[in-house]
């Protein structure tokens, strides 16, 4: 409704002032709510309030609102706060002890007089480390180490009960004078080291200390580790992301060169399929044209994968045959744009009499010309190919030559580089040999 | 409309159509033109021209045909004519060129109709002037291609009569014409057939070199890591 009166521009009845409490319905119906969940209800939407909203609040399927309260308070508005429902608490200035203090000093502060005699709130958080303590007789027996003496070791449990085995902190306040200077790594392996022992040694007396293993190499070696990555120059980092990029490159390149070989195969079997096929279909021609009339129906058009699928036409009903020489639109307008040239290079109409011969090979011959140009290019592919490997070579064992064998006009010997420009003109007289001879234009286009 | 007999086999579970016929009916479609000579006075025109569909063969079409369906260009007063009889032809003055949709419909309905479409020609190529006043003929070849016909569809194809005591004739020689885009189409393909196997051979020994190449190379690159300089 809301909406509709929007765009009609009606003036809307005034909106009642807006609460959480009329959306929702006041906090302690919404607590009752929450409780009897179970209960699905369908919630109304408020006068007033527009239709997008109210469905963020509440959608239909589950019925309580996605978006949940936050507060309790009095709605989009400030209110006054609501003061002295309740009783007032009394507060009194009273005194307190710490237990963590040793000294047992007395202070004041204001407190509750529900609260009076009750301990000091922050007392629990007076946690200490249990630091392993150890007899002469147990260091004798068990604790003796190599490089580290026995003063040394007290020193150290000391530190660790000071400072609550913050090791960082203990090697700074570490006695530099008496003793010799000890790394973070050093210290926590002695320190677990005893621990781990006293445990064994006194077994269940101490339950509570579970054996960590400290691995003290690993340690030094990841804290050196870091420090190399921290300490790298500006150069090495642009090195380094240098180097990653080539990497990718010649990856990307590796893998692009496998797809060419891949596709190549494809053709080439293609290709010597389709000569095969050819085969088989030149004696079809001949019987079809006898049985002019009620003829078995045959695929007349059987192109191969590569070069160009033309629609076969099977399907039941009337059509015109031109219709079957049309190009399919999934043939790229590069190839489409090739086909015609060579079409007018080798003096071919663009549009020969749709006779069911004429349809079948003029078909056959503008799929030919897609794949000789793939073969093309798939050569002209591989010779690139030729001519990085012989510079590869080259670079490798200098002065030594392989031949490259080439079709019959190829000079064994003789470089790719001479090879190459030699087939291209060859290539080129084939077509300049087919184009040449008269060719019968025809009147019909014209 | 003489009742046939439908054979078992091609009851409604062949959805009607006999399955696996199928019967070609060439026709030939096009416009011949005349010029007047000068622009006419009262409306500019310059041209007479005709434009229409006509069996390849000796038969009657309209055994078959139900009607032609010409859709001239909408600047004429009734660009839709509609013939039912042969000859399907429209004759009509003009001075401009346009395409023409040729609607073919048949007498079974389940048959749907066939579209042409043609270009109506009035100019000669060239800018020869002496040429045009000959007449000119724009005139195409095609096959109407009845896959699986139904069965009414089939008797109506197979009984046609012909439509002429005399010899029929048409402005083209498609025969010869037929003839001769063959052999173009044939030899064209045996060219490109040649060069496919051609290049197809260049390709394989390129790729035989290739492989010769990496073997050699990889020997290359194991004999230098072994420092011993033995190759090829």
């Amino acid at each position: 409704m809301g909406d509709v009166q929007d765009i009609l521009g009606l003036e809307r009845p005034p909106t009642p002032e807006l609460t959480k409490e009329a959306i929702l319905g006041s906090s302690d119906k919404l607590k009752k709510k929450q409780m009897q969940m179970s209960t699905p209800k369908v919630s109304k939407r408020p006068e007033g309030m527009p239709r997008e909203v109210f469905a963020l609040l509440c959608n239909d399927s589950k019925g309580v609102p996605p978006v949940f309260p936050t507060d309790t308070g009095q709605g989009y508005k400030q209110m006054k706060a609501k003061l002295g429902m309740r009783k007032v608490r009394p507060w009194k200035w009273m005194p307190f002890t710490n237990p963590a203090r040793t000294d047992g000093a007395v202070f004041h502060h204001w407190r509750r007089v529900a609260d009076e005699g009750k301990e000091y709130p922050f007392a629990k958080f007076n946690k200490k480390v249990p630091v392993p303590t150890y007899t002469d007789d147990e260091y004798n027996q068990h604790l003796q180490a190599q490089g580290w003496t026995r003063e040394e070791t007290n020193h150290l449990i000391d530190l660790a009960k000071r400072f609550d085995l913050r090791f960082l902190v203990m090697r700074d306040r570490w006695d530099k004078e008496k003793f010799s200077e000890r790394s973070v790594e050093d210290l926590k392996e002695r320190y677990y080291s005893v621990r781990t022992i006293l445990g064994k040694v006194k077994g269940t007396s101490s339950a509570d200390v579970k054996p960590y293993g400290f691995d003290a190499d690993h340690e030094r070696r990841r804290k050196e580790q870091l420090k190399r990555l921290y300490e790298r120059t500006q150069k090495e980092i642009e090195e380094e992301q240098t180097l990653v990029t080539e990497y990718r490159r010649i990856e990307a390149r590796k893998k692009e060169r496998d797809k060419k070989t891949q596709d190549l195969q494809k053709l080439i079997t293609a290709a010597d399929n389709q000569s095969e096929s050819r085969r088989i279909e030149k004696k079809l021609p001949k019987k079809k044209l006898q049985q002019q009339l009620a003829r078995p129906r045959i695929d007349s058009v059987t192109v191969e994968s590569t070069g160009i699928k033309f629609p076969d036409m099977k399907g039941s009903g009337v059509s015109v045959r031109s219709q079957r020489m049309k190009m399919p639109t999934n043939v790229g307008q590069k190839k489409i744009k090739g086909v015609e040239q060579l079409l007018q290079e080798l003096g071919v109409e663009s549009n020969p009499m749709p006779t069911e011969e004429i349809c079948n090979h003029f078909n056959e011959l503008r799929s030919d010309m897609v794949l000789l140009h793939e073969l093309k290019t798939a050569y002209s592919t591989c010779e690139f190919e030729l001519q990085t490997l012989r510079h590869q070579y080259e670079a490798l064992c200098p002065g030594k030559v392989i031949d490259i064998p080439m079709t019959s006009e190829g000079q064994p010997g003789s470089s790719t580089e001479t090879d190459g420009g030699k087939l291209k003109t060859n290539l080129a007289e084939i077509i300049d040999v087919v184009g040449s001879p008269g060719t019968p234009t025809s009147s019909h286009l014209n | 409309m003489m009742a046939t007999a439908v054979p078992p086999e091609f009851g409604p579970d062949a959805g009607g159509r006999l399955k696996g016929v199928t019967v070609i009916k060439p026709i030939i479609y096009g416009n011949v033109a005349r010029h007047f000579g000068k622009k006419r006075e009262e409306d500019g025109h310059t041209h007479q021209w005709t434009v229409y569909v006509k069996p390849y063969n000796n038969e009657d079409m309209s055994g078959y045909v139900k009607k032609v369906h010409f859709k001239l260009h909408d600047s004429y007063s009734n660009p839709n004519r509609v013939h039912t009889k042969p000859p399907y032809e429209v004759t009509e003055t003009g001075w401009g060129e346009f395409e023409i949709v040729i609607k073919i419909y048949f007498h079974d309905p389940n048959e749907r109709p066939v579209t042409l479409y043609h270009i109506l020609k009035l100019f000669h190529q060239g800018t020869d002037m002496a040429l045009s006043k000959k007449t000119l003929v724009s005139e195409f070849y095609e096959e109407i291609v009845f896959q699986d016909p139904t069965q009414y569809m089939q008797h109506l194809l197979n009984n046609v009569q012909p439509i002429t005591m005399g010899t029929h004739k048409h402005e083209t020689d498609f025969e010869e014409k037929k003839v001769k885009s063959l052999q173009n189409i044939l030899n064209a393909k045996a060219k490109i057939k040649s060069e496919i196997t051609d290049v197809k051979e260049k390709l394989k020994v390129a790729k035989e070199t290739i492989a010769k190449f990496k073997e050699e190379i990889s020997k290359a690159q194991s004999g230098n890591m072994a420092e011993s300089p033995s190759l090829v």
